[in-house]
């Protein structure tokens, strides 16, 4: 499963860096598109601006097929304080840029399962697939605008895969 | 109305606090930085890698405990309070713009062997100028030795 997750989190940044190269972050010393895993990165108190925040969730495995198939809950996490130069007062434009960002990042619904516990990655044999996302209402905190979109992926566990 | 008094820093209270903190009977925190440059590899970025943190360290500092609330299921909290002195020469030392920018790449403190996560810092300042550093930490959940 864990390749699973790793090659949605690979395909979504990669996808990011054609859909708005300009979308980026400084992360331990790294500039990257503007997108993370939260259990990959140090504890932060506070949710990062204008990047996507990945939130592996709930887990449910059916064994009623030839091969185990995984489907798990990924929360993408984003928020926003808008812009410096409008004072902030464009955060809902800022949050809907996102939002559509979001959905041309999860097109198409599928990608080639990787391993990147091998250098260089090598491709599986099974397709990882996500659903369409679910947007919950926008939240508003102080200054700062999030919402969370929820996507189910779906994946096969392979013969070799750990 | 602006203030048009002639005010002309010296660096005294940088220098008392500095005095005080060692007095009251300073340690040294270790600021976790990530290495420059940073890993930008994939496997970097999926938890594969070790993030090979250094040690950045800050004295005086003192640590305490936070006198918040305690309640049931949540860690301690503490306080370091450290010398704007140590972290205006570690923030001149690694090219940085500001002291928020230090403890913002931070992954965590470590005092006496124990990481901590950073939850928020504030600073008190004096004509303008920082003089004083309090970091509020929680303890990390993981016991291993740093």
């Amino acid at each position: 499963m864990q390749n699973a997750k790793d090659t949605f989190y690979l395909a979504l940044r990669n996808r990011l860096a054609t859909v708005n190269p300009a979308r980026t972050m400084t992360l331990r010393s790294v500039t990257r598109p503007g997108i993370l895993v939260e259990d990959a990165e140090p504890f932060m108190p506070l949710p990062q601006l204008d990047a996507f925040t990945l939130c592996w969730s709930g887990l449910v495995a059916d064994l009623h097929l030839p091969g185990i198939l995984a489907q798990m809950s990924c929360e993408i996490r984003y928020t926003t304080a808008g812009t410096q130069p409008n004072a902030g007062l464009d955060r809902g434009r800022a949050l809907e840029k996102m939002d559509d960002e979001l959905l041309r990042l999860l097109y198409p619904y599928s990608e080639q399962k990787m391993n990147y516990t091998q250098t260089p990655a090598a491709a599986m044999g099974t397709l990882v697939f996500w659903s369409e996302p679910a947007f919950s209402p926008a939240a508003m905190d102080h200054d700062r605008l999030s919402r969370i979109a929820t996507v189910t992926v779906f994946a096969f566990q392979e013969a070799n895969e750990a | 109305m602006a203030d048009l008094s002639t005010q002309n820093p010296c660096g005294l209270a940088q220098r008392v606090a500095t005095a005080l903190l060692r007095a009251s009977g300073g340690t040294t925190a270790c600021l976790q930085m990530p290495p420059l440059p940073g890993d930008s590899a994939d496997a970097g970025q999926i938890g594969l890698d070790a993030p090979g943190f250094l040690s950045l360290p800050l004295a005086p500092a003192v640590f305490r405990k936070a006198r918040a609330t305690m309640a049931d299921g949540q860690l301690p909290k503490y306080e370091l309070l450290i010398s704007a002195d140590a972290v205006a020469a570690q923030v001149s030392q690694l090219k940085l713009s500001s002291a928020q920018a230090l403890f913002t790449q931070a992954a965590g403190v470590v005092v006496a062997g124990k990481l901590f996560l950073i939850e928020a810092v504030s600073s008190s300042e004096s004509q303008g100028t920082a003089y004083l550093y309090r970091l509020l930490l929680q303890e990390a959940s993981g016991e291993w030795p740093m």
